[in-house]
């Protein structure tokens, strides 16, 4: 299970990484185009 | 003596250092809301929650606590890492508990627990958790001050000064850009972490070998190496309470759940829980290896939590002592920035709660937010840091934790699935789970009793508190006259 454990948290570390970076852009785009949208009804 | 070298070292650590605050204030700007600041609009996503949810629950004193694990019970020390895996892996596959939580759209679980129990037991199970949840990580900043001194050769003198720049350098954009701030920066961290913790134990697996881990942990430890059941230390009352415990954390414990919380729906929070429970066994597993190691070469040390990190000073090679440094710090700032902001939200969103008679603008709700955790921050400095904590700390921190988990655990399971549970149920439970852990404390501290605790022990302890926080939850609901109408479930 210690090598499975490596090797499986290596992979997920790149594999994370990636789509992670990706939910931070969509996440801020989210609360721009809200936050744009709430100035626009103000 | 150690291998950190300031020029090499100190510039990877200065340069993390700089790139995680850089990213933490540049959120700032699309903080608006009281929403935003404490569940980042509930825009969260799935693998921004695994990172998020895996940096937070992995800081320097889990690392130590972990690694002295795996120098006292070998693999065996994995177990509570297993049991924590198979919990959030059955609690997220389930939704169990969490399903109704996050389909209730509350910001905290005292919020939650009003709408059955009432206001009164709102306050109490807010005042509980922001207790057990403070107290717990008092500790946090010195235990990491002490890793860093040994590893990385710091003068000791110099500890509180640099922890406490640490803890500001955190609490700056923490204050400023809320769970917006945490998330990102918990996910650099989290890729700093894990880059270390891979090299590291790459490098343990070459210098001292995996046939060597093994045969040290065969020769001291035998069977009870392998085997928590056989293990002299543990058996099946250790199994049992971790158990117990590990489930009660992945259920109530607030640092875990913000994620749920923060997810932008319900089957978001499950997929965060299912794709983090691996996670755990490696929290456990990897520093283990690092304590096996360090009981591989150093041998029976008297101060086993200074193992791991006194074996790593002299192991580690300049360059990826930097890493290491700056992993460990990863770790550590992540879990300082999720802890201040879990603790705040609960402050405001339920001890403050009977404050607001009328709702609160969103720029007096971030204010309020923002000197909270400056408060707490000041609060983590004097209590944690300057004043030095004396006594067992970790009979400490099974106490601190147990008040709060057992009968916040039982609260919100009663109150997501049994329609008879009312206020008596719930107030008998968080007497029933402060007062078992803290005469357990008392006892072990008197001579007159002293033996009859350690001849108890913390494991029939906490199990009887689990029990029997659930116990008086049933007799008090069932004793209340049927003439108190209580609210619905969420």
């Amino acid at each position: 299970m210690t090598i499975a454990c490596v090797v499986w948290y290596s992979t997920i570390t790149v594999y994370v990484a990636i789509k992670g970076a990706k939910d931070i852009k969509n996440m801020l785009a989210r609360l721009d185009a809200t936050r744009k949208k709430e100035a626009e009804e103000q | 003596m150690t291998n950190f070298n300031w020029l090499l070292d100190g510039s990877i650590v200065g340069l993390y250092l700089l790139v995680t605050m850089v990213a933490g204030l540049m959120v700032r700007k699309y903080v608006g809301k009281v929403e935003h600041f404490l569940v980042a609009g509930r825009e969260m996503d799935v693998y921004l929650g695994i990172a998020s949810l895996a940096a937070t629950e992995f800081g320097i004193v889990t690392c130590m606590y972990t690694a002295q694990n795996g120098y006292e019970k070998g693999f065996a020390g994995a177990t509570p890492g297993i049991l924590m895996a198979v919990a959030m892996a059955g609690v997220g596959l389930t939704g169990f508990v969490i399903k109704p939580l996050r389909d209730s759209g509350v910001i905290t679980i005292p919020e939650l627990l009003e709408q059955k129990f009432g206001k009164r037991i709102r306050w109490a199970a807010g005042v509980m958790i922001v207790l057990g949840g403070l107290l717990n990580m008092g500790v946090f900043l010195r235990t990491g001050g002490q890793f860093l001194v040994l590893v990385a050769g710091l003068n000791v003198r110099y500890l509180e000064i640099m922890m406490t720049a640490l803890l500001v350098g955190v609490a700056v954009y923490t204050i400023l850009g809320g769970m917006l701030s945490v998330l990102v920066t918990d996910f650099l961290q989290f890729v700093v972490m894990s880059v270390g913790l891979i090299l590291v134990t790459i490098l343990i697996l070459m210098n001292v070998g995996w046939e060597k881990l093994v045969t040290t942990v065969e020769t001291q430890y035998g069977a009870g190496g392998f085997n928590p059941f056989v293990n002299p230390t543990m058996g099946w009352q250790y199994v049992l309470f971790n158990l117990m415990l590990n489930t009660a954390a992945v259920l109530t414990w607030q640092t875990i759940i913000a994620r749920v919380l923060a997810a932008k729906d319900t089957q978001t929070g499950r997929r965060v829980y299912t794709g983090t429970a691996f996670f755990f066994v490696c929290r456990f597993l990897i520093p283990g290896i690092w304590g096996i190691a360090a009981l591989a070469t150093l041998g029976p040390v008297a101060n086993t939590l200074e193992a791991m990190p006194t074996y790593l000073s002299t192991a580690v090679p300049a360059g990826l002592m930097g890493i290491l440094v700056a992993a460990m710090l990863a770790a550590d700032m992540s879990t300082d920035s999720s802890y201040m902001l879990t603790w705040c939200s609960v402050i405001y969103n339920d001890i403050l709660a009977p404050f607001r008679k009328r709702p609160w603008s969103e720029r007096k709700g971030l204010f309020w937010n923002r000197t909270i955790i400056a408060l707490i921050g000041i609060f983590l400095l004097l209590y944690g840091l300057w004043y030095p904590l004396k006594g067992d700390l970790w009979t400490y921190l099974g106490v601190t934790g147990t008040i709060y988990l057992a009968s916040i655990s039982v609260l919100l399971i009663a109150c997501c699935y049994w329609r008879k549970a009312n206020s008596w149920g719930a107030g008998a439970a968080i007497l029933v789970s402060a007062i078992i852990p803290v005469t357990y404390l008392v006892m072990e501290q008197l001579p007159s009793t002293g033996a009859l605790a350690k001849s108890i022990g913390p494991y029939y302890s906490g199990i009887a508190t689990y029990i029997l926080s659930g116990a008086a939850m049933v007799i008090g609901s069932l004793l209340k006259p049927q003439s108190h109408v209580e609210g619905r479930t969420a």
